[in-house]
């Protein structure tokens, strides 16, 4: 396959060869990034609302543990012979008697609060375990319960929310709303070439359909023609010209924008 | 919920997770590539000794030495002259040999003279025009070869995809980065092939024109001698 007087370069040349592929291996390896890192998801669930509920923290979800009152009372040790022993036995005088009779009574008030405590200390106990045994059945049933609530509040808030944000929308916002046309109607006036229009006074009516971004979806439609098309279309230029038109920044607001009935007259 | 995972695509990874048609064609490309590479440097080596033969061998005859000594000092030489060199040593001997045999008619001794050194001559064509054929077809095929791993290779992953019911693009982005790979080691082999093989064409049709220019004027000069 070689000639003699190659062999002598043969191992050199072979040498250079595989040189030049480590070269280019090792420029592979270097100039691609060859880790394939991909983007970070964030996913994130969204409710969409039509206007903003009054947001009040729900009340927390009540927990009602299912105690069994009955053992409680059978695994209360008897407190009495405890309380007989504290009891005076010494016969004394008349004057101590009414003493110690109110004596008597307030003890007996005491035990029977130390009494009280004790069962309640115990029931607090044997409630614990047994809400350690339940503990995984019943907490799924108080969240699903918490849960079912708290939509259930959610859901009165929005509606409740929709009807008190109407109500007040109707009232208040008109104003916001009438100014913002009017800006919007100056920025296109501002924008109309009034030679087209002669010397009358033409009135357009347009139809245009604003994103929330401010910018027209579709064309704007004439409604109405001033009778002069040069001025109708100097005036739907003017539309396309004044994007995007000036909004309110609530969101709530906005969705009145979104078909708008805008009428002109460049003359004036 | 965030989704953070690093693919290892490792050009390693890629080349061991191809499938076995692939990976052959990868490894007959690379052992192209290497011997193309082999071979490109032997040749780089010999077309520049043989055009410095010739420069020299050209200096040598050109200065206005005696033909006698000249080939004798060829002749002498340990090695087998090469080239230019070995055409004049031809075409000599075979005018010494008609001269000691007492030949007269000229047009005899060129017409042998010539026909020694066209014989010399195609010997060292031959040697210079070797591995030339094989560049080219190195050039000509491997990025053949290497697309054909490559459609092998998408196939191969477009194939895994319709068992899955939500397609998505990586799940056959891997796949085809694989495949490529084979078309990327395939004009890897080709590009310099081809390179070499018009630089060493060119070389050689300019070796040979200087050989037979060499010829002609070497005929006069004997020619005009006998």
């Amino acid at each position: 396959m070689l000639k003699s007087y190659e062999k002598e370069i043969s191992w050199k040349a072979g040498a250079y060869a595989i040189a030049v592929h480590l070269a280019l291996l090792g420029g592979l390896l270097i100039s691609f990034n060859w880790k394939a890192a991909h983007p970070v998801l964030n996913v994130a669930e969204v409710e969409l609302w039509e206007s903003i509920p009054n947001t009040a923290p729900p009340p927390p979800p009540v927990i009602v543990p299912k105690i069994e009152p009955a053992p409680v009372v059978k695994d209360v040790p008897e407190p009495k012979p405890e309380a007989k022993v504290e009891e005076p036995k010494v016969d004394i005088a008349l004057e101590k008697k009414k003493e110690l009779e109110q004596k008597k009574l307030e003890e007996k008030a005491a035990k029977q609060e130390a009494e009280k405590l004790k069962k309640e200390r115990l029931a607090a106990i044997q409630a614990d375990t047994l809400k350690d045994e339940k503990r995984d059945s019943e907490k799924q049933l108080n969240d699903k319960k918490a849960k079912d609530e708290l939509k259930k509040l959610q859901q009165e808030l929005s509606a409740e929310g929709d009807q008190q944000a109407l109500a007040a929308k109707a009232s208040a916002n008109a104003g916001v709303i009438d100014e913002y046309k009017r800006k919007i109607q100056d920025k296109i006036k501002g924008n109309v070439n009034n030679e087209l229009c002669g010397d009358g006074k033409p009135v357009l009516k347009f139809k245009i359909d604003l994103l929330p971004s401010g910018e027209l979806s579709g064309n704007p439609k004439l409604t109405k023609t001033s009778g002069l098309e040069a001025c109708d279309d100097a005036v739907e230029r003017a539309i396309m010209a004044s994007q995007p038109l000036p909004l309110p920044e609530d969101v709530a607001l906005k969705s009145q924008f979104r078909n708008l009935n805008l009428t002109f007259t460049p003359n004036n | 919920m965030s989704v953070d995972v690093a693919n290892d695509m490792s050009i390693f990874s890629l080349v061991a997770g191809a499938s076995l048609p692939v990976q052959l064609v990868m490894i007959i490309l690379l052992l192209t590539s290497l011997f193309s590479w082999w071979y490109i440097f032997i040749k780089v080596a010999t077309v520049k000794r043989a055009e410095t033969n010739a420069e020299d061998f050209e200096k040598a005859f050109w200065t206005g030495g005696d033909l006698n000594k000249l080939y004798e000092g060829l002749s002498v030489g340990r090695r087998k002259p090469q080239g230019m060199a070995s055409i004049f040593e031809a075409g000599f001997k075979e005018y010494a040999r008609h001269k000691q045999q007492g030949r007269t008619e000229v047009s005899d001794i060129m017409e042998g003279t010539r026909r020694a050194m066209r014989a010399a001559y195609n010997r060292e064509m031959d040697d210079l025009d070797a591995h030339l054929p094989f560049l080219a077809s190195v050039g000509s095929v491997s990025p053949y070869i290497g697309l054909f791993g490559t459609v092998w290779g998408i196939m191969n992953s477009f194939r895994g995809l319709s068992n899955v019911a939500q397609a998505t693009l990586s799940q056959v982005a891997p796949g085809i980065a694989e495949a490529l790979i084979a078309t990327a080691i395939g004009l890897f082999a080709a590009i310099p092939a081809v390179i070499a093989y018009n630089r060493f064409a060119s070389s050689v049709d300019r070796l040979s024109v200087r050989y037979e220019s060499f010829m002609e004027e070497f005929t006069n000069i004997l020619q005009r001698k006998s």
